[in-house]
């Protein structure tokens, strides 16, 4: 029998932007410390 | 230096310890007494009709002996702090190697002598029959023990120094800790469980791995926590 | 500096490739249907996953070079790629709970991949810890090339032990999120990330490394000026 395709997009996005964010805010932390803040 | 005469510096090494310990004798005080407040706290903190006591002994077990090993770590280079011991025992004509065994030697009949003490208790307290499985249970407890001990002497030579020395050995042992207490809790609970032995040469075979890794590569490193 | 400038352009490039691979991750790319769309967070767990595990393995090697060499390039190459393996770790100890609850239903499973990532970032803090505590630039270098490698020799008893919890309790077979052969359009984002997220990791380990040796700078001249150094 075929199960319908779950409705969980909510958990997709959550974790992409998380990801991003987390990326992002490396990056920028990165650029901050090299310019010897 | 041949190895007869390594392994005589290292007993050297090992008895100085312990003979300081044995002097003083509060480290080991210390430790047995923690080792029953814990297994008291655990005795406390379960509700017998739930959990049975063959269930939960093998983890008690394993916390209880993590615990009391990482604190007994923590005295290993502790008694080199003082009055630049540890210069005076690198001057001295003996290998790198035969330091680091004598540590790992002393440490470990320290930690199995709280455990000698510490596993007839937990076997009081949780009325858990251990004499039928008193040999391989040793056998497990010892290769488990070398496990961390070997990696903690390892690390207490380059945490002794820094200001959160304690703190900081427990973090940095704790990963290393995790599979071979993993695996002798497995092994125990198995064993204390009515298993046949077979099931258990698995786990004994994976502590033996890693003890032998470990050591091998804790006498390689030693030198380069100890060296200028 | 001009590995720092080169640094600095491989992150921009990697983040805005990291753009479109979001984009094709998640507007081009078929929904699995057993798992929906949840199942998408795949194309950013595993390549962060992938390079939480191979930044330890490079700040082994890098240990054991330094250990035999003393350049303190190596050094510094370690302590980047720790630095920069703790980030990835956390993407993937982040994500990973958001991809189970939906899926599993509890926000921890000890699957293989998450608890694997987790012992890495604990080795990840203490090293970085270890690095933190010790003044002296010689000794700081030594004890954390002896705890890189212990670290990365660490690794393969990790892979075993969580090989034998599988084994011993078996994961749900309900629904697997990592399908061992992917159809081609989802296998094709899957390398396009594994790729975004290499230039990401070389691009992040070029710049800490600047940052390492340019702070090396700014003591030596600290030195100077405060007549301590020897120039």
């Amino acid at each position: 029998m075929m199960q319908a395709t779950p409705e969980n997009g909510g958990y997709m996005i959550a974790a992409y932007v998380i990801a991003a964010v987390v990326l992002v805010t490396y990056a920028v932390s990165l650029y901050w410390r090299t310019r010897k803040l | 230096m041949p190895l007869r005469d390594e392994l005589r510096h290292a007993w050297v090494v090992a008895r100085k310890d312990l003979l300081v310990e044995y002097r003083s004798r509060t480290a080991i005080v210390s430790a047995v007494a923690f080792v029953i407040l814990v297994l008291l706290v655990f005795n406390f903190s379960r509700d017998p009709t739930a959990v049975s006591s063959i269930d939960l002994a093998p983890s008690v077990l394993w916390v209880t002996l993590a615990f009391a090993a990482t604190l007994a770590l923590n005295r290993a280079f502790q008694l080199e702090l003082e009055n630049q011991a540890l210069d005076g025992l690198l001057l001295a004509p003996v290998g790198r190697g035969a330091i680091y065994l004598g540590k790992l030697v002393a440490n470990l009949l320290f930690v199995g002598l709280i455990e000698l003490l510490g596993v007839p208790l937990l076997a009081l307290f949780f009325n858990v029959p251990i004499l039928p499985y008193a040999g391989p249970l040793a056998g497990i407890i010892a290769l488990a023990t070398v496990g961390f001990v070997s990696v903690g002497t390892l690390f207490s030579a380059m945490t002794v120094r820094t200001r959160v020395a304690e703190l900081l050995l427990a973090v940095l042992l704790m990963p290393f800790m995790v599979p071979p207490l993993w695996w002798a809790a497995l092994a125990t609970s198995r064993l204390l469980g009515g298993r046949p032995l077979s099931e258990i040469t698995g786990w004994l075979k994976m502590l033996a791995a890693y003890d032998i890794v470990f050591v091998f590569l804790a006498l390689l490193l030693f030198p380069a926590t100890v060296n200028e | 500096m001009r590995m720092l400038r080169v640094g600095r352009w491989i992150t921009a490039i990697g983040l805005l490739l990291l753009a479109g691979v979001y984009i094709r991750a998640l507007v081009f790319t078929p929904v699995e249907r057993l798992q929906g769309l949840a199942q998408k967070i795949f194309y950013v767990h595993v390549p962060a996953a992938i390079w939480a595990e191979s930044a330890m393995i490079f700040v082994g090697l890098a240990s054991v070079f330094y250990l035999f060499l003393k350049d303190p390039r190596l050094d510094r190459f370690a302590e980047a790629s720790a630095e920069v393996g703790s980030v990835f770790a956390a993407i993937v100890l982040t994500t990973g709970p958001i991809w189970g609850k939906p899926i599993w239903g509890t926000w921890w499973t000890w699957d293989a991949r998450l608890t694997l990532t987790l012992f890495l970032f604990l080795l990840y803090v203490g090293y970085q810890l270890l690095r933190g505590a010790i003044a002296e630039p010689g000794a700081r270098a030594r004890f954390a090339a002896v705890l890189g490698i212990c670290g990365m020799v660490l690794v393969p008893f990790i892979h075993f032990s969580v090989y034998m919890f599988r084994t011993l309790h078996p994961m749900p077979i309900v629904l697997k999120p990592s399908t061992p052969s992917l159809p081609g359009s989802m296998l094709v984002t899957w390398l396009l990330s594994v790729g975004v997220f290499t230039l990401l990791y070389v691009g992040f380990v070029t710049q800490r490394y600047a940052l390492s040796y340019l702070r090396e700078q700014v003591e030596v001249i600290g030195d100077v000026g405060r007549g301590t150094g020897d120039r």
